[in-house]
This record gives C-alpha cells, structure tokens and sequence, in this order.
C-alpha cells in the first residue's frame, strides 16, 4: 500500500519537527496509534488500535525514527504484529520551510500487509490510506492551534 | 458391448428426470459432512500457518502456548517434518531427466514457501483455544524475497522455492508433431494469429470447507480419518503407504457427505495425515475443519498458464500449424495430480475439433511461492480449449471471416467409432466417436446468426455494444484407461469397483468407488440398476464413501463416475442375471440359454413360465432347490478399467453487451449444446452443465486469485473475490446431441465438466467480437474482464 501525503502547516519546520520527535504528539495526531512508549534513542513500543471496515485489531511494535536530519528530515519505520498480520512500513518525512511561519510537511512511503489483513479489504485499504492520511494533518493542526 | 445403445433394459427411469433422493437430506438441513460428526472425548486442531510468501524459520517457541490451560500437545516440524505428501503422476523432462520433487513436509521445519504453509499444530479441548494458543507461539522469520509468476520465476536471479531446484522449473515437456515441422508448416502459412495470454489463477471454492477427523482405537489397533474428499480409497493408499507407512488394512477412510469438491479434494492434503498422527499421539479423535479464510490460501487452485500461441491458416483458411509456449505454475508444492493437470490433461487436447496437421507445445513447470496448483473442474482441458477458441474466434477477426465457417471447414468429419474408426489426433489420444458439426449447426439455429449481426448493427447506431462468441469444445473423461495412464507417469490405476448385493429379499445394496458429492450418484446408479434388474428404485441402495464397506475405489473426478463407475456397476449386473438365470432354469427345469431376463423376470422363452426376480434372490439365499456345482448367494463385484477415455463435445455460445461508457459486460444469451453420450438423468445432467458454465462463466468476467509483489493473496475473502451469482447470469439455454460411447455399456461420456471447459472462451470471445464491432482491435483482454479492463481496451 502506497502512503503518501502532504500538507502546508502554519507553523516554523522547528516547531513542527519538535512535535513530531515528541512520542506524546506522535501518538496523538498519528490516526490509530494509542501510546507510544521510548524504548531506546528513538525507538519507541507503539500501540495501536485499527478498525478499517470489517478488519479490526489491537497492535504491538515497534516505531522507529531514523535518518534523523533535524528540522528537515526523517524516515519512520514501523513493524507492527498482530493476531490478523503484520505491518511493515517504511515513510520517509520531509519538513519544507516555506516561510518563517509555514512549512510544507510531506510524506512518502509504503506499508507491506501480511496475514488476513492482506486478503481481506486490501484495496478498500488505499481508500481508508487516503482517510486517514486527512486524519493525521487535520489532528496536527489540532495540535497546533492548541498549542498556539 | 454393442453400440453403447441400452436395449437390453427396461427404461422405467433410464432417461427420466427422476428427483434426487439425496436432496432430502441435504435441503433439509440433515446432510451428515465430516465437520457434522463428533465423537466422544474429541479434541480441536489448529494450525499456526506463514503470514509470508517466503522466509526462513529461525526459531519456533512453543513454551506459552503449550502451558496453556486446555492444549493437549503442540506439533511442530521438528517432529513430524520428516513424512510428507507425494505426488501422484511423474512427469519427465525432455532430456529423460525425472521431474524435480521436492518434499512436501506435513510441517515446515526450515523455510515457508507459501502464504499459509503449516508450521504447527496445536490440539486442544476445543478450538478457541487451540487458535488463541497458536497465536502464543512465537515464530523468528527471516523473510525472503518471493516470487508468484511462472513466467518470471525462471528468469536468472529469480527467489527460489526449493535451495535445490534451479531456475525453479520442475520439468520442462513437450507434445505433438516434431517442432521443425511446426515451424515449417507456421513459415507457410498464409495467414498466422498470435495470442499472447494469461489463464488466470482460480479458487475452487466448495461449499463445504476441508474437515478431517483422525480417530485411533487402541483396543482394536485400528485407525479411522473422516474426511471431505472425493476419494477415500485413494486418501487410504496415499496416506498408508506414501506417507505414515500405516499398514492398510488397519485404516478406514469414510468420506461422508462431501460439500462441492471440483478437484480439491481429490488431493491427500498433509492435515488428514496430520490428524491421524495427533489421534495415535493423544489418544483422543482430533478435529480439524479450516476457516473460509484458509481454503483460499491452502485448497489447491486451479488453471495459472502464461501462454503464447499461434495458429497458422493457409489461404483457404484451413489450419495449418499450431505452436504454443505455456508455462504452468505449480505453486510451491507439488499437489497429488498437479504435474498430470498441464501436461496429459492439457496438451493432449490441443487437437480440439480440428484437422489442424501440425501441432506443438512447449511447456514449462514452474514452483512459485504460491498455494498449490491442481485440477479444477476440467482441469487442463478449459485451459486447452480457452486457447484453442480464443485463437479460432480472433482468427475469424483478423482474417474478416465468419468464425462459424471458420470452424465447420476446419472440423473433425464425423464417426461414431462403430463403423467408423476412430479419429486419431497428433498429440496421442483417439476420440472414440464426434459429430461436431452437428452442435454447432444446432447453437447456430438456436442462435440465429444472421439476426444477431443484424441486431448488433442496429444496438450500434443506438450506442450499445453487443457481441457474439463461439466456443466448440472437446475434453478426454471417463478417466482413464490405466495402461495407458501408466506409461504416461500415473502412480495409480484409473479403473472403478462396483458391487452388486442383492438381499434375499430381492432387496439390493449397490458399493461404489465412485464418491458423491454433488452429483446425484445415489439417484443416477440407482436408475440404472433398477432399470437393469426390472425392480423399484426404491429397493436399490447406493452405498459409497466407506474403506471399510466398499471393496476399493479411485473416487470422483475427470466426468468418471458414470462411464467408469456406472460401468463396473454394470458389469456386476450381468453377472447377477447370468446366475440368476442359471438358478431359474434349475428351477424351470429348462437350460439356462433359454431363459431371458425383461422386466425382472426370468422366462423361459416362449412361454408364460417365469420367476420373479425376488423368488431367485430368495433361491439363491435359501438355496433347498438348487443347481448343483453353484454356489448359493447373489452378490458380485467388479472391475472396470476402461478401454479409452470418453470425449463428450460440444458447442457454446454468448451474447454480451458491454457498455461504452462504463465497460461493464452483461452476459444476455448464452447458448450450450452439449454432446454427453447418452443421459440417464436429463434434470441432473442440466444441473450439472448449469454449475459448470456458472463457474466458466465467473472465470472469464469476475474470479481470479491476485498476489501483490510480496505473495500475499490480496483477495482472500468473499469481500475481495468476486464469485458469480445469480443476476451476473443469464437463463441458460440448452440443448443436447446424443452421440453415444461405442466402448462403455451405458453409452455414457460424462457430464460434470463440460459447462465449465466450453463457456469461458465464449464469453471473452464475445466481448472481443463487441469490442471489434466498434473499431477497437483487441486481442486479448485479461480475464476476469471487469468493467475497468473492458474500459482500458476501448480507450487504446
């Protein structure tokens, strides 16, 4: 499943990257990550909870933040195991600063489904992608604005 | 055996529409399958299967899951990885070389190769737990890269399934007249159509899910497996002496009422062996039924070619060469009748209904990390016959002929294999008797060909699509003469038992090999018996399924089990009234030459002297007036093994109309004319043609299993693939010809295949022919034609 995305937030690349190496906020605006708990330097025990059409699970993993170029870029990886498959996804951000108060957030990326969650509504998936990918900027600009 | 005509009986039913006895119990919620039976102090299997196409195990810990509560023993491959399943047909590589057979462990202990390949199994108290204790198991892969397409799995540098099987082809094979020839008469041909195609990979999708219970009694030291499969005696044979070296006499096999097989279950799948092994191991019946889920990832699949084929004409349109390149997928273990389903069941029927002089193909097995290949009701003929029609309809287009005189000059002349020998083909099979023009002069009639091109003018003007597409089938049943298997790879005899026990009052019990599941065995055999032997149906008693009651039997499958069946069935009937007659003559005080059988009554000829056919069974039981040297009792079993197998043909037509805007296909007509030999059961031989183009049909515009570049089956749901249903059919419209058998004693060539084998190519033909009639020059369009491939073909 491909994932990609992207978004002007109005706020400096600073801020946003502060945010986002945040496990709390991490979890916060990530659609269906409930907890995010520091395992080592960037690498985090991730829960999650997902219920997309008929596939619902609780999932246990692991997120990982690598390739860390502050306040420009990083690669998020995420192995996520549970009773219905597993989730391998690999998604590289990108912050932009478009001015001293903007910047464009971008991500690009692709999960790899295994077990019942890739036989069952795999190409219902990319719809809910898409979903959830306004869920997570929708929740960051939540996030901001609560901040600000 | 005469003409194959059924003179000699009564037809009291023969040729009736009688309603299925079995139907009682199976519309009324009483059928008695596998998962059905529970036996005291029973416990539930799991199986833990790979998440992933390809990856090795590391490491397999079974520690939480065996602590607790309710497990009753963990399997793992350390264990029982040592046994695994053969492969019943041994296919060579050009060279001579035998084929590539790697093992096929119950349990994987170093690699997966498969998406739902076994890795353990988990017996509990019920089947809650064993799956909540599976999933405890912790399992360390290292995932490989794998691969899903045949064609690309043999390319350098490809993931290979098996360490040891380079460029992961099993064998490579080939078929017909010498290639340089086929070449030769290809260079001068007027005329060459290429197709380059993909017969796409199916699900067989029975009703009922696989279930297996293993049961061993220590008292008796017996072994029982209950199981859904349409060969028992097979499953027994397969399972004693390939796999558990179990001696056979001290295991039955029940096949109760099996929902729907269409070849996957026909196969000896590791769980039966697994369930015996864990039934000895704890001393308790284990269960094992698999999830909806599971049978798509592990009930062997069908079809899978990526071909390219060409077929020459010279100027007058006749068929000079056919030269075809196909590789078959195998998945990643080698199913009971897989290397048999491309090969023997495929290439042999690339004649079709056609003169063409020069044939040949080459054909490449390949493993791939996908679920296993095997036969799927018609099993390697549909593939024959989509390659065959779809390149005689493109031909027509490409040529700008009518594709119905593009046939009918190309056919076989007809013979009926009495008077006229029959018709040999250039890739090893003798078609016992043909009449094809016959069908399609009948599809055409019942088509009005003129009409529709007529029609199909006018629906342009007003901005519909309509299209046309013939299919004229032929396919090889009645399976198989088994020296003839035998030099060809089979492991096994194709012949069928049946045996006749009449009671002593005049009741009569019927064994058969042959296995019902679905078929309306218990109606048709005993139609025929009661028929035979002048008595009610009623007093005839079709038994089958049981290792234990039944003497042997090969099972169900390949349109069999009335032509080879019905005929071992048959040939026990006459031994029944040849000593019935002898019996009656003591009794008449005549010879037994001059008493005749009609109407279950023995008589001696010319007069009004006759006894009753229960008086005989009664004689033969209580035997006080009785002929010397004879001994009492009325009960015989036979063999048959068939001379050739069968060749039922016939001719199918479609009517589609595709949307312009949308490419959504409507099937409006389709048409079938099918030449079965002679029919016992008109309603159940319908019934049978109606499943067949339901599930051909499907093929050709909604089934189709898809990977994604990991090997995961992305549509393993009845949310994802598309099975076909009511209103995505049109009401059938049928006919028959009746060109009997000439070397069976029923005149049968079998019936439940056909639908399946002649329907797909029409459909696609159709929408090619609607396609065409609207400017757009395609050739191919890969199946399932869903509304977005049929709308992509009208934009380039």
């Amino acid at each position: 499943m491909e994932l990609t995305g992207i978004h002007t937030l109005n706020a400096p690349a600073e801020t946003i990257w502060a945010m986002l190496m945040n496990p709390e906020t991490l979890a916060k605006v990530t659609p269906g990550i409930s907890r995010l708990e520091l395992e080592s330097e960037g690498v985090y025990k991730a829960i999650a909870e997902v219920k997309i059409g008929p596939v619902a699970g609780k999932f246990e993993g692991k997120a990982e933040v690598a390739n860390a170029v502050a306040p420009q870029s990083f690669t998020l990886r995420v192995v996520q195991n549970s009773k219905i498959g597993n989730v391998n996804a690999d998604i590289n951000m990108t912050l932009k600063p478009l001015s001293d108060t903007q910047t464009e957030l971008s991500f690009d990326g692709k999960a790899d489904m295994s077990g019942l969650l890739a036989r069952t509504g795999n190409r219902v998936m990319s719809g809910v992608a898409s979903t959830l990918t306004k869920q997570f900027f929708k929740n960051f600009e939540d996030e901001l604005s609560a901040a600000g | 055996m005469g003409n194959g005509g059924l003179i000699i009986m009564s037809n009291k039913f023969i040729g009736k529409s009688v309603k299925r006895v079995e139907d009682k119990r199976f519309i009324t919620g009483k059928g008695r399958y596998t998962d059905d039976i529970n036996l005291p102090g029973m416990t539930h299997a799991y199986i833990l299967r790979s998440p992933y196409a390809h990856a090795r195990i590391k490491s397999i810990d079974t520690s939480a899951a065996a602590a607790m509560q309710g497990v009753v023993t963990i399997m793992t491959g350390d264990e029982v990885g040592h046994y695994g399943v053969p492969c019943g047909w041994q296919v060579n590589f050009k060279n001579g070389d035998i084929m590539k057979e790697p093992p096929h462990p119950l349990l994987v202990k170093d690699k997966v190769r498969h998406v739902g390949d076994a890795v353990a199994m988990v017996v509990a108290e019920s089947r809650e737990i064993a799956q909540d204790a599976a999933e405890a198991i912790v399992v360390d892969y290292e995932v490989l890269p794998a691969i899903t397409d045949a064609s690309k799995a043999v390319e350098a540098g490809a993931p290979l399934v098996h360490d040891d099987v380079p460029n992961n082809i099993c064998f490579d094979w080939e078929i017909g007249n010498p290639k340089a020839e086929v070449d030769e008469a290809m260079a001068s041909a007027a005329h060459v159509t290429t197709l380059e195609f993909v017969n796409q990979r199916v699900s067989p999708n029975a009703m009922e899910p696989r279930s297996y219970i293993g049961h061993y009694d220590g008292v008796y030291d017996k072994y029982t497996l209950y199981t859904s499969t349409q060969n028992p005696h097979l499953i027994r044979l397969l399972m004693c002496a390939f796999v558990l070296g179990l001696p056979e006499h001290k295991v039955r096999v029940v096949g109760p009422d099996v929902g729907g097989g269409f070849g996957s279950k026909i196969y000896h799948y590791t769980e039966e062996a697994l369930v015996t092994l864990a039934a000895k191991k704890t001393g308790r019946p284990v269960k094992w039924t698999e999830t909806r889920s599971e049978a798509f990832l592990t009930d062997a699949h069908g079809r899978d070619h990526v071909t390219k084929a060409e077929m020459g004409f010279d100027g007058d349109g006749k068929i000079v060469g056919l030269r075809i390149k196909t590789f078959a997928n195998l998945g990643a273990y080698l199913s009971t009748f897989s290397t048999a389903v491309p090969t023997y069941l495929h290439g042999t029927l690339l004649q079709g209904l056609y003169t063409t002089p020069k044939i040949h193909l080459d054909m490449t097995c390949v493993f791939t990390n996908t679920t296993a290949v095997d036969a799927y009701r018609g099993a390697g003929r549909p593939e024959a016959t989509y390659l065959l029609e779809r390149l005689l309809d493109l031909s027509a287009l490409e040529m700008g002929v009518n594709p119905t005189e593009l046939r009918l000059k190309n056919f076989i002349p007809a013979f009926d294999g009495v008077t006229q020998p029959g018709y040999q083909t250039n890739v090893a099979l003798q078609y016992d008797s043909g009449n094809y023009h016959g069908v399609l002069h009948r599809g055409l009639e019942m088509l009005g060909y003129e009409d529709f091109r007529k029609a199909q003018k006018e629906a342009a003007a007003s901005g519909k699509l309509l299209g046309v597409g013939f299919s004229t089938y032929i396919e090889a049943c009645g399976i198989a003469p088994s020296a003839v298997v035998g030099s060809l790879g089979a492991r096994a005899g194709l012949y069928e038992v049946g045996q006749v026990r009449v009671q002593p009052t005049g009741k009569v019990s019927v064994f058969t090999g042959a296995h019902s599941h679905g078929q309306g065995h218990e109606t048709t055999f005993a139609q025929v018996v009661a028929d035979r032997l002048g008595i009610p149906m009623e007093d005839v008693d079709i038994i089958h399924g049981d290792s234990d009651t039944v003497a042997f039997g090969m099972g169900t499958y390949g349109s069999r089990s009335l032509a080879v069946g019905g005929s071992a069935i048959m040939k026990s009937l006459d031994k029944i009234i040849e000593k019935g007659a002898k019996i009656a003559a003591h009794k008449l005080e005549c010879s037994p030459d001059d008493i005749e059988f009609v109407d279950g009554k023995f008589t001696v000829k010319g007069t009004d002297k006759s006894l009753g056919f229960g008086d005989i069974a009664l004689t033969a039981y209580v035997p006080h007036v009785y002929p010397a040297n004879l001994e009492p009792g009325l009960d015989f079993s036979s063999f048959y093994d068939p001379t050739n197998f069968t060749y039922p043909f016939g001719c199918h037509i479609a009517v589609v109309e595709v949307d312009k805007e949308t490419g959504a296909t409507k099937v409006k007509r389709f048409i079938a004319v099918d030449d079965v030999g002679n029919v016992i059961n008109p309603m159940i031989v319908d019934g049978q043609i109606h499943g067949g183009l339901a599930q051909g049909i499907g093929q050709a515009l909604l089934e189709g299993v898809e990977f994604d570049g990991n090997g995961q089956i992305i549509n393993g749901s009845y949310m994802d693939y598309a099975m076909p249903r009511a209103d995505d059919l049109p009401m059938f419209e049928l006919d028959r010809q009746v060109t009997p058998c000439p070397h069976n004693p029923l005149g049968v060539k079998g019936a439940g295949e056909a639908g399946c084998i002649g329907s797909t190519p029409a459909v696609v033909n159709a929408v090619i022919d609607a396609l065409w009639s609207a400017g757009h020059q395609v050739k191919d369009i890969r199946m399932p034609l869903t509304s977005e491939r049929v709308w992509s073909a009208m934009q380039s």
